[in-house]
């Protein structure tokens, strides 16, 4: 079928590039905005707009908030129907389990919650039959943040870059681990068609004719950045490893099962609860204790993440975990309590070799780390990685412009106007979805619901203006809708900016004076991203009238 | 705030490296290089002078951050800085001249 190796893996670098470049696109760009997903939710959520809190006392501001949790009506509906009977009153279901979590970058704090369902399942192999609720929270009020308001960053683009906001998430989940899977073997393969990856390496010949240039920058993009791109899309990989082979949920579940209990047997963190009440402990106690000993140890730290297991019951018990603010691992050295005693139970060794090698690898990629530079420098290898699928689209579209206008003009619009809408589409979208924060009355009913609307209705007009305007690309041009998009751009990113200062007050001058970063942050980037879209468009402008002027017999456009 | 001075140097140190180790292709040398200085190219010098910048960039992520997170910011640094030179080169490559001129004024090198 092939003469040589190198067209083999040409062959499966184009098919992948081209099948799940666009997944590979939103994962990338989704993925770069969730370097600063807190500052984003900062933008989106102006009552949130206050300095990062550390975590709050447990006995005076959270016990009261766990007390007015309520299990999600979603996640009932879902429990109701694996249940026998009707379900009990809401408030009336005992809260079993409870976890606080928060980082550096946090002023509100997030709290979630098991709540136990009396009835029987339906499946009686069905052991984990629980109502989940949670909530963000003001800890220094102990306030419920306003169900209504989207905190864009952390509950849209970032889920958005694990699962594409897919319905169910499993869908997603595979579909973004397909392109993970793709990426490694586009990395791999792109490595071994490169004819002269070191000659090469600091190439880029922006003056010669597009093609070579797009590919110059495609190379270039692609290898600078190659430990960036191959560890995301390898570690992206071992964070849902579980999800994509789930051996511990089937073949192997009996054994998982087993292994839970005997871990407990090992730890003495009772694996079931005890069935009598017991009244809990000052869990503020604790906390002095933990950090006490974290101190001791030469980590003083924070709090970055604290469970109750077993709550009420005499085998209930607290862990506390320090914040892994100053390292890439995640949260860790966990202290455990007994909830009715305060005593420890048990303190998490120091991690074994291959456990300190998998939360190095989830660290770097989940990135929980107080490290701006390398904040930063993520977000150019997450833009570089963009660039460097977009040249790919580009090339492909223009070494096979002349030729498809011929034989199938229909297949050249597709993918033109799919790259246009995975490019500058994108860009809209996410911008239109600010826009739509903004302007969108605050007590409108299912807010977030139109948000989200906003954001797959600018794409979906992206997308139908890119088709429309590609019949350009016939005449042998570059389709006018890069330009047009590009100005869109411009436009929208103003208009956030703009609509920040009018609706909140705190335009880019006050945040910067007063050093409130994460909307600064936010508000400048929109700004940059409008110059340079706006620079993007007047320099296609100006090829599109050159390349009008110069123009050849265009290619009937009879078929199109 | 010394590591940021640590830093600084970190990327000052990739940043000179990618540039040495881009100008011991001839190619970029040429580019570069007026035509006198071009005819004698040091690669071998400007690949080492090139490691060694890099290597310095190393030290000092190590010394601002922990091991683990010195290894990810010294990694990403390249990128920037690898960028930063193909720009360069494209653009203005004059603007490159003086790391090229640093290593033909070599005690060894200057009497020719």
């Amino acid at each position: 079928m092939f003469d040589t190796v190198r067209q083999a893996m040409a062959w499966v670098h184009t098919g992948f590039g081209l099948v799940l470049g666009y997944v590979l696109m939103v994962v990338f760009f989704f993925g770069t905005l969730s370097v600063f997903d807190r500052e984003i939710d900062r933008w989106a959520v102006p009552e949130t707009r206050f300095a990062v809190q550390p975590m709050p006392s447990f006995d005076r501001v959270l016990a009261p908030v766990y007390q007015r949790l309520r299990p999600d009506p979603a996640d009932l509906e879902r429990i109701a129907r694996r249940v026998t009977g009707e379900l009990p009153d809401v408030a009336s279901l005992p809260l079993v389990s409870l976890f606080a979590y928060t980082t550096h970058r946090d002023p509100v704090l997030l709290v979630g919650a098991e709540f136990g369902v009396p009835n029987a399942p339906l499946d009686p192999a069905d052991d984990h039959l629980h109502a989940h609720g949670r909530a963000q929270v003001d800890p220094r009020s102990g306030a419920f943040l306003p169900e209504n308001r989207l905190q864009i960053g952390t509950d849209f683009f970032y889920p958005m870059h694990y699962s594409l906001n897919a319905s169910p998430a499993i869908i997603g989940y595979w579909v973004v681990g397909l392109a993970a899977m793709s990426m490694l073997a586009a990395l791999v393969t792109g490595l071994l068609i490169h004819r002269r990856l070191l000659r090469e390496l600091f190439t880029f010949r922006p003056h010669k004719r597009s093609q070579r240039s797009t590919l110059d920058l495609h190379n270039l993009t692609g290898v600078v950045a190659l430990p960036f791109h191959f560890f995301f899309a390898l570690t992206g990989l071992l964070i849902f490893a579980a999800i994509y082979l789930p051996v511990h949920d089937s073949l192997l579940r009996p054994l998982d099962r087993q292994h839970e209990v005997l871990e407990a047997a090992q730890t003495g963190l009772p694996h079931e609860p005890a069935g009598v009440p017991a009244p809990l402990a000052s869990v503020d106690a604790m906390v002095a204790q933990a950090k006490a000993r974290w101190a001791q140890r030469g980590i003083p730290g924070e709090v970055g993440f604290l469970t109750i297991e077993h709550m009420g019951d005499l085998n209930g018990y607290v862990s506390i975990f320090r914040a892994g603010s100053d390292r890439v691992a995640l949260v860790g050295e966990g202290i455990h309590f007994s909830a009715r005693t305060g005593e420890i139970l048990h303190e998490d060794p120091a991690p074994s070799a291959v456990h300190a090698v998998s939360e190095f690898l989830t660290g770097l990629h989940l990135q929980h780390f107080r490290h701006w530079l390398l904040r930063w420098l993520y977000v150019l290898g997450g833009l570089v990685g963009c660039v460097c699928i977009a040249t790919g689209f580009i090339f492909f579209t223009e070494k096979r412009k002349r030729q498809w206008a011929h034989h199938s003009p229909q297949s050249l619009r597709s993918v033109d106007a799919l790259a246009v809408t995975a490019v500058t589409g994108m860009v809209l979208a996410v911008l239109g979805m600010l826009v739509a924060n903004r302007v969108l009355p605050i007590d409108l009913p299912a807010r977030a619901g139109w948000e989200e609307r906003a954001f797959w209705y600018t794409w979906l007009c992206a997308l139908l203006h890119a088709w429309v305007r590609s019949t350009a690309l016939l005449g042998g041009a570059v389709s006018p809708a890069w330009r047009e998009q590009c100005i869109g751009i411009a436009a929208l990113a103003v208009l956030a900016v703009t609509l920040n200062w009018v609706t909140t007050g705190d335009h880019l001058w006050h945040t910067v004076t007063t050093g409130y970063w994460p909307v600064a942050g936010v508000d400048a980037s929109l700004l940059a991203v409008a110059v340079i879209a706006f620079t993007a468009a007047v320099r296609l402008y100006g090829r599109g009238a050159e390349a009008a002027s110069s123009a050849v017999e265009p290619v009937e456009a009879s078929r199109g | 705030m010394a590591d940021v001075a640590w830093l600084w140097l970190a990327a000052v140190g990739c940043f000179s490296g990618a540039v040495w180790l881009a100008l011991a292709k001839p190619v970029h040398w040429a580019q570069v290089m007026s035509a006198t200085a071009a005819r004698r190219h040091p690669a071998l010098v400007l690949r080492c002078l090139g490691w060694l910048a890099l290597a310095t960039a190393l030290a000092a992520c190590l010394r601002a951050d922990a091991p683990t997170m010195a290894v990810l910011v010294w990694v990403m640094l390249l990128v920037p800085a690898a960028l930063a030179v193909a720009m360069a080169l494209a653009w203005r490559p004059a603007i490159l001249r003086c790391w090229g001129a640093a290593v033909c004024l070599r005690p060894g090198s200057s009497g020719r």
